[in-house]
């Protein structure tokens, strides 16, 4: 009983030994640089600096979980890396200009948008291609309604937000938003589209079954990206210019908090509990770690030239 | 060491930008192109530290080693005048915005016909993994590339017409290698842009090295009786070598329409039939300015003289 008692024991501290070691790893895109910056997330420290691609924007897991895309727009390609470790595993190659990437939530097609190129590609979940979609000018973030039948798209120099049946693989609306949109997100009830707009100071609500604007929330100049808080009600908005992150209520519509974090706040990751957040500051090279707690900045990381997409496991959920 | 300058210059980028760039933008409402402005703020920083550095060390050496006593210093200035224009990234900016909308479009076009331009990594994989060799391997085939258009701005008369404005300086020095016509500059970015939908664009973390590579340009045109020995002026272009490019005659005339067009690395002019390895530091000019053609002294001049040689053909 004893003997097993300690082999118990030693197999348990043998797991919390080995654990750590797989997920404490927080991998950023340093987009002017072409590396993926690996952080070691407990150390707080960049432990490796890893070639991936030409201009790597945004990133994001597979529907499984098993891997990492990393959409490199000038090499055109994907490369899918090991979410625990931050190494490459397979290169998909011929992906057009691939900036912003996104499953839609049947995981049926993956959606690549071409900032460059004005073009919005579909493919099916195996990564092949299924129609290129003219959508000027600068399409700029993608999102899409729960059941997978509308995707998302904004518009950065027309000043639009546009909805692609994904069935059928066409535009089936596009209506006049503010200016530079970039950001988009879809409310959990699937009742509003928010939409950032990073020319301006405010979260535009556009309810996208009349195409109107209902509100307009107003937060920090560069109102940007979102992400999810985990509790299924708040979200958080990133104001590029004005140095800030808003806290969204989803259900009053309204901002509730402000945080500061300085250097172009870009792309975020939240721990699953809630107590730090991990922000790129794209124009200071540097990742920001803020305490949720205290909102004060806890640490601030050096890492590679325009650090854009952040991702480590054990992130907060995404609704 | 290295870190710590690092860190610094990344202050300054990001200060720069956030107090004196970002502001403007958003003032003329261009936020968008926030991004393409940030890396312009990086060029324009990186250029004025490059031109400091340019005026003291090659100043310096200039004052050493000269091949020759100047005495024009407006010639210098007008010179110094397309140096600060293009190493801050105003000229460069100029061609930018001109030449991207129409490759944007064909590249669109292509693609939506199913052809994604290739990068020279899509034909060897490993070099995506190896971004260092990579850049290498573009600098040489951009460089092989650069030797075939010089070669072409001395070959056709009306692409001479426009080059001949930077064979005129007959008091060359390190000022000199961006004295270019705008008209000019154009072709040459035209053609590196065509060149980039071939075989891509090198991996954009090497920016030493690009500085590296420019400082070897102005270096090469510099006042200064310098050569790198027998087995070095085969590797890299030297000032000597350049000057025997820019000397009266000798540099734009006969078969080839020339010698030494090299940029970085001579091994063209050797594969091609066109070095000149003489140990001369010859006088520099275009023959006719003897006979008292002009080619003008100040920059607005330089470029209409350019436009008329070009539209007048004489």
């Amino acid at each position: 009983m004893k003997v097993r008692l300690v082999l118990e024991a030693l197999s348990l501290a043998g797991a919390l030994l080995v654990a750590p070691a797989f997920a404490q790893v927080a991998i950023v895109l340093n987009s002017g640089d072409g590396t993926v910056s690996i952080i070691d997330k407990a150390e707080k420290k960049e432990v490796k600096r890893i070639p991936v691609g030409k201009e790597p924007h945004h990133l994001m897991a597979t529907p499984d979980d098993q891997f990492l895309i990393v959409a490199n727009a000038v090499s055109n390609d994907l490369v899918l890396l090991d979410p625990k470790t931050g190494e490459i595993r397979r290169r998909i190659d011929k992906i057009s200009d691939p900036y912003q990437i996104g499953f839609s939530p049947d995981k049926k097609w993956f959606v690549s948008v071409s900032l460059r190129l004005n073009r919005t590609d579909v493919y099916d979940g195996d990564f092949k291609l299924v129609k290129r979609i003219a959508t000027p000018k600068a399409p700029s973030h993608v999102a899409f309604t729960s059941d997978s039948k509308l995707a998302f798209i904004t518009l950065q120099d027309s000043n639009e937000l546009a909805a692609i049946d994904l069935a059928t693989q066409v535009v089936k609306w596009t209506m006049p938003v503010g200016t530079m949109p970039a950001g988009v997100w879809v409310t959990p009830d699937d009742k509003y589209v928010l939409v950032g707009m990073t020319g301006a100071d405010y979260v535009e609500v556009v309810d996208w079954r009349t195409q109107k604007t209902v509100k307009k929330i107003k937060t920090g100049k560069g109102a940007h990206n979102f992400i999810a808080m985990g509790d299924g009600r708040r979200i958080l908005v990133s104001n590029r210019v004005a140095n800030t992150v808003n806290i969204i209520d989803q259900q009053t519509l309204e901002v509730v908090d402000t945080i500061r974090v300085p250097g172009g706040p870009d792309c975020m990751e939240l721990t699953a509990d809630g107590k730090e957040l991990w922000v790129t500051s794209r124009w200071a090279k540097k990742v920001t770690i803020v305490d949720m707690a205290s909102k004060q900045i806890a640490k601030q990381i050096p890492v590679g030239n325009s650090p854009h997409g952040i991702y480590f496991m054990g992130h907060a959920a995404r609704k | 060491m290295f870190n710590w300058i690092q860190e610094l210059f990344a202050e300054l980028h990001q200060h720069v930008f956030e107090s004196g760039v970002l502001p403007v933008l958003y003032a003329l409402e261009l936020g968008g192109e926030a991004e393409r402005a940030f890396n312009a703020t990086e060029l324009f920083l990186i250029g004025a530290i490059e031109i400091t550095f340019l005026a003291i060390v090659l100043g310096t050496l200039e004052k050493w080693r000269p091949v020759e006593v100047q005495s024009h210093s407006g010639w210098k200035k007008t010179d110094a005048l397309y140096t600060m224009l293009h190493r801050l990234g105003f000229v460069p900016l100029l061609l930018f915005f001109m030449l991207m909308p129409l490759v944007d479009t064909l590249d669109g076009a292509l693609r939506m016909h199913d052809i994604i331009p290739p990068n020279l990594e899509d034909w060897v994989p490993w070099l995506a993994g190896a971004p260092l060799v990579s850049f290498l391997v573009y600098l040489l085939v951009l460089d092989f590339v650069a030797y075939w258009l010089h070669r072409w701005q001395h070959r056709f008369n009306w692409w001479w017409s426009l080059h001949a404005l930077h064979h005129s300086q007959r008091e060359m020095s390190f000022w000199s290698d961006d004295r270019n016509h705008l008209l000019d500059d154009l072709l040459i970015d035209s053609a590196h842009v065509m060149v980039a939908l071939l075989i891509g664009v090198p991996p954009g973390q090497f920016i030493a090295l690009v500085v590296a590579s420019r400082m070897i340009e102005s270096l090469s045109h510099a006042n200064l009786r310098l050569h790198f020995g027998r087995v070095g002026e085969r590797l890299l272009v030297s000032p000597r070598f350049h000057r025997v490019h820019h000397g009266v005659g000798v540099g734009h005339e006969g078969r080839t329409q020339g010698c030494n067009f090299a940029v970085l690395f001579p091994i063209w002019d050797v594969m091609f039939g066109t070095a000149n390895f003489e140990p001369t530091f010859p006088a520099t000019g275009i023959r006719d300015q003897a006979d008292g053609r002009e080619y003008g002294d100040t920059f607005w001049r330089q470029q209409w003289l350019g436009l008329q040689r070009l539209l007048v053909r004489q």
